[in-house]
């Protein structure tokens, strides 16, 4: 019996233990579990997953959760806002939620005489549950519109690009299309980064870019000029802190602004700009080593070459210097200094200078010069004084800045920059001081063609160009001038270039006639430099009292009827 | 003895349980208001961009041109407007020596 008990007791211990194990385990799995999904559940509510894309404390920390990334800003150099995104409203209408279609009618065309009944019946009695009746209404209309009570009028809010300065920098800032797409100027060359929401920040200085133009613009209408362009650049870094294209228009009005309005001079259009390339045939002569220092040139008698004769505007009896040739702008003395370092000399230093290529400047409105290779002697000699060579402003400002900037290569450029460039070297240092001399006797010598330039204490200097206009058939416009004047300033240090070129301009009483670039544009780059020297911080300075190391060389320029010793 | 651990840890997992369902329902108000607070801020910051393009309207350098030139009285400056320290005490000096004189 003992036995049978022991058994039975040591037989039912090992069911239970075993039992006892199973509900253990059971519980055990049943709780880890139960904790597992608790856990996971706090953790995933209390926001520690936090790259979850169910998670919505990440996304608004991340910006724009709650509506769709909007374009980003355009600022000037100072973070003036030159382009924005806002959002407004659209006003649309379902027909078929409309009941009494007359009195719908009858009431938008109150509130928005714009919409005239016609238009608003046509619209309202088709087949389709969405037709657009306006593109933008004013949050007052909004409100009207719902004071109103109107049946199946539906108001969409929509992102619309705005520009507040309406017609400053037009050509430079460009436009986008409907579905807010970059399609001119800085919006289309940045768009990938404006769609993604990022602001750009482009060179331009707002109040230099305004004075810019409007100085311009009165100059071309005193002078009934067809239009014009102006640019002011660093001629250290390249920054360009104004650029207009005149005619210009309303950035905000850009789909309804007609394609003349839309061309940009400045740096798509491209023009024989003339005497001004004379600066660059005496950089060339001087750094090629190819013509001699003291040398001169017989501008006495008109020079006959092929079939053309080469003529100066304000002749002289004698013998010239270099710097005699550019102060005086003669186009003789010009394509004698030409044939003497002839074409593949001319050509090389036109090629360094990037004449023979588009300027890299963050727009997509570009110009591709057009330069006569034919290596003729003619052309050589043309070229020398800036024909048979049609280049953009921008060119032409950028040639300038490299001349003045020791003969260090200046690229144009809309963007700030913040690193010291290590551009190639052009001209000598010694070829940029002769040059920068030249410029300022241009504008300081009583003989100078761009005396009108003259800003007192800012030491301007300058080359001035007057071209008769090509013809869109081929040939010249004999009664057509392209005046131009690219100038650099203060001259013993320059720090700034301006090129002004101005289509067109007819000749006026108080001109005397003349539509010539010293009568035309000088006046203008006074204006200019006075009014911008101050805001760039330039301060007026006695040109006498200059550091030696700052000193220009004093050429000496004879005047109308002095070359009788030569 | 074993029955006391599991009514332990049957209490615990219905306190664990309550307490999820108060955090869930904490967090869903909560995300309601940060849906509401998150609305607010999209659109004052649609007000603010507003509110800039109107400033830049308003600061529009042809207007402020317009203000100083009719309102201010203020011109364009000269460069003989246009002193530094040196100039001005050698002015002074010269006069103060013609006084003298």
């Amino acid at each position: 019996m003992r036995a049978f008990i022991d058994f039975k007791d040591n037989f039912g211990d090992r069911r239970n233990t075993k039992f006892r194990k199973f509900k253990l385990l059971a519980c055990g799995i049943f709780f880890l579990f139960s904790f597992s999904s608790i856990g996971y559940r706090t953790v995933s509510l209390a926001g520690v997953n936090k790259s979850s894309s169910q998670n919505f404390s990440f996304k608004t920390e991340n910006g724009g959760f709650y509506e769709p990334l909007s374009r980003g800003n355009i600022y000037d150099r100072n973070k003036e806002l030159l382009a924005t995104t806002i959002v407004t409203s659209s006003l649309n209408i379902n027909p078929q939620e409309v009941l009494d279609k007359e009195n719908t009618i009858l009431k938008l065309s109150k509130l928005f005489p714009q919409l005239n009944q016609v238009t608003l019946t046509e619209k309202l009695n088709t087949d389709k549950k969405f037709v657009n009746l306006l593109r933008e209404i004013s949050p007052k209309e909004h409100v009207m519109l719902l004071n109103e009570g109107i049946e199946g009028l539906k108001i969409r809010t929509t992102n619309k690009r705005v520009y507040p300065n309406n017609n400053l920098a037009a050509h430079l800032l460009g436009s986008t299309d409907i579905d807010g797409i970059g399609i001119a100027g800085i919006e289309k060359s940045f768009n990938n980064q404006l769609k993604n929401g990022e602001n750009i920040t482009i060179s331009i200085h707002s109040g230099i870019q305004h004075i810019t133009e409007k100085i311009l613009l009165e100059q071309i209408n005193n002078f009934e000029a067809e239009g014009g362009a102006g640019i002011v650049m660093n001629s250290k870094t390249g920054e360009v802190y104004a650029m207009t294209s005149l005619p210009d228009y309303n950035v905000n009005n850009y789909n309804e602004t007609s394609d003349e309005f839309l061309f940009n001079k400045a740096t798509k259009g491209i023009y024989e700009l003339g005497s001004t390339l004379k600066l660059l045939t005496a950089a060339i002569a001087f750094d090629s080593g190819l013509v001699k220092e003291n040398e001169v040139f017989d501008v006495s008698r008109p020079l006959r070459v092929s079939s053309r004769t080469i003529r100066d505007f304000h002749p002289l009896n004698y013998s010239i210097n270099i710097p005699e040739v550019i102060v005086h702008s003669s186009n003789i003395g010009s394509a004698k200094i030409a044939e003497k370092f002839g074409s593949s000399t001319q050509l090389k230093y036109l090629k360094s200078l990037g004449f023979m290529e588009k300027v890299n400047l963050e727009i997509p409105e570009n110009g591709m010069p057009q330069v006569l290779m034919d290596r003729k002697l003619l052309t050589t000699m043309t070229i020398s004084y800036g024909h048979g060579i049609a280049i953009t402003p921008m060119h032409l400002a950028s040639s300038t800045a490299t001349i003045v900037n020791n003969g260090v290569k200046v690229n144009p450029t809309l963007l700030i920059s913040e690193k010291k460039l290590n551009n190639r070297r052009v001209f000598s240092q010694n070829t940029s001081k002769k040059i920068k001399s030249i410029m300022r006797l241009v504008v300081k010598s009583e003989h100078g063609t761009a005396k009108k330039a003259e800003a007192k204490g800012y030491l301007v200097g300058g080359k001035t160009g007057t071209a008769e206009k090509l013809s869109k058939n081929g040939g010249y416009l004999k009664k057509q001038n392209i005046v131009a004047l690219t100038a650099a300033f203060p001259m013993n240090d320059p720090h700034y270039v301006i090129t002004v070129m101005i289509d067109n301009p007819k000749g006026q009483k108080f001109s005397y006639g003349y539509r010539t670039a010293g009568w035309v544009v000088a006046p203008v780059v006074k204006k200019l430099v006075t009014r911008i020297a101050p805001i760039l911080g330039i301060k007026p300075q006695n040109e006498d009292a200059l550091d030696f190391s700052e000193k220009l060389i004093q050429y000496e320029i004879r005047g109308k009827n002095k070359g009788e010793n030569l | 003895m074993i029955k006391y651990p599991s009514f332990v840890i049957v209490f615990l997992i219905i306190i664990v349980g309550i307490s999820l369902y108060q955090i869930k329902y904490f967090i869903t108000k909560n995300e309601v208001i940060l849906q509401s607070i998150n609305t607010k801020i999209s659109k004052t910051r649609s007000d603010l961009e507003i509110l800039k393009a109107e400033l830049s309207y308003l600061k529009r350098p042809d207007r402020i041109e317009r203000i100083a030139l009719n309102k201010l009285e203020l011109r364009e400056i000269l460069p003989t407007d246009i002193w530094n320290l040196k100039d001005l005490l050698d002015a002074t000096d010269s006069i103060n020596q013609r006084q003298l004189k």
